[in-house]
């Protein structure tokens, strides 16, 4: 269409010729091409057909503009609105499961770090030391004893074992979680302090030691065919009779 | 947020009938331009981050709508069918002579190819040149201007065929 500015170039007088000039009036009529208003100053018959096109595109606009629905406005905004609002619900609703999911979270591995199927202790001395020191002031040496051989016994059942005669003053004898494992714990009464002693089973996970200590305490540990029995006492105590007492005091169902 | 709030609220304030009557002269039907607009301005919502220049908000609108009637096409494929005329403009009671004649109008525009429609629609409610027509179509521009062309010549063939209704192009 705009070829009309090298025509220009060549000579003033070249005219853009008819089917040049309708085909870019009809394509704009409202065109501010200065050749094109030249061509209408030159010849009333396009300046005819240029103003009866700008009449036409007047009406087409008329025609094309079409009303708009009047709550089309109100409809977008609102909407907007409550889809922001829907969001902020959504995200504060997600902050509370965020939260929620956090403290149960917590307290499972709160649960896990104290007594659990955790691997947290690579062999049975380390877990059994953790064991006592968690469980240290629930007993005391100076408890009387009152757990008597029948009841101990009773709970050997699930060992499948028992003890023939009593071994000292037991001040408890509970089932407790032996790293995730059911396993029975008993305190007796001992030269300074009290005397852990663990009834175990067998587990892969836990290594086996047969003696450990730290600082404080002491341990040995004497591996049965199903279980294993760890002793944990002070340094004052001799581990080595409690575990004989044990061994000849113990008998296993199978 | 608050900001984002009232870019948006003055798109739609100011671009809403520019647009919705675009997607009417699209589609030929009221609900999906309804529709078209709200999707158009639910996006533009969702990514007016990336609008940087509030002067191309037109354009850019446009393009949304142009795409998600494209999609609307896709979806649609198989139950589009010809439109039928007299559902192209709900019957309001047309009262006067000039709105008579927007009808008849409006019937023709309706009936010219799509393809010579919407420069035309671009060109005369828009006020786009034909260069941006161009790039909002991602035609070339010759191609634009021979569709405008072929778009006046038919109807003001069709106009000319009926010397009533040609008659306001005459008048003064």
């Amino acid at each position: 269409m705009k070829n009309s500015t090298t025509s220009k170039d060549m000579t003033s007088e070249t005219k853009m010729d008819d089917l040049q000039f309708r085909r870019s009036i009809y394509a704009d009529p409202s065109s501010l091409d200065e050749d094109i208003i030249a061509a209408q100053n030159d010849d009333p018959a396009k300046k005819q057909l240029a103003q009866e096109l700008c009449m036409l595109d007047e009406r087409i606009k008329q025609a094309m503009s079409i009303p708009v629905p009047d709550d089309l406005c109100d409809k977008l905004l609102l909407r907007q609105t409550l889809k922001s609002h829907q969001q902020n619900k959504r995200k504060s609703r997600i902050h509370l499961a965020l939260a929620a999911s956090v403290a149960i979270i917590a307290g499972i591995v709160v649960n896990y770090l104290q007594f659990s199927n955790s691997y947290n202790y690579d062999n049975l001395g380390d877990y059994a030391l953790a064991h006592v020191y968690y469980e240290q002031g629930s007993f005391s040496n100076s408890t009387n004893a009152k757990v008597s051989l029948d009841s101990l016994n009773q709970k050997m059942v699930t060992f499948n074992g028992s003890f023939s005669d009593s071994m000292g003053e037991l001040i408890a004898a509970d089932y407790c979680r032996f790293d995730g494992m059911k396993s029975l714990h008993l305190v007796f009464k001992g030269v300074t302090d009290t005397v852990a002693v663990f009834v175990v089973p067998k587990k892969e996970h836990l290594e086996f030691v047969d003696k450990f200590h730290d600082d404080n305490l002491q341990g040995e540990s004497l591996s049965y065919q199903e279980n294993d029995i760890i002793v944990v006492a002070n340094k004052n105590e001799s581990l080595s009779q409690w575990q004989r007492a044990i061994s000849n005091n113990i008998n296993w169902s199978i | 947020m608050a900001t984002k709030q009232v870019r948006y609220e003055a798109l739609v304030k100011g671009l809403h009938s520019d647009l919705y009557r675009y997607a009417y002269w699209l589609t030929h039907d009221k609900q999906v331009s309804e529709d078209l607009v709200q999707e158009t301005f639910l996006r533009a919502w969702r990514a007016l981050d990336s609008l940087k220049d509030e002067k191309a908000a037109k354009s850019w609108l446009i393009t949304i709508l142009r795409r998600e009637n494209a999609r609307r096409f896709e979806r649609k494929r198989f139950d589009m069918s010809e439109y039928e005329e007299d559902s192209i403009m709900d019957t309001q009671s047309t009262s006067t002579e000039q709105e008579i004649e927007n009808e008849w109008l409006r019937d023709k525009i309706a009936q010219l190819p799509p393809e010579y429609s919407e420069p035309l629609v671009l060109q005369i409610l828009g006020g786009y040149s034909g260069e941006d027509i161009a790039k909002l179509l991602d035609l070339n521009k010759n191609t634009v201007m021979t569709r405008l062309f072929r778009a006046r010549n038919q109807l003001k063939e069709a106009l000319e065929k009926e010397p009533e209704k040609a008659r306001f192009l005459h008048e003064k």
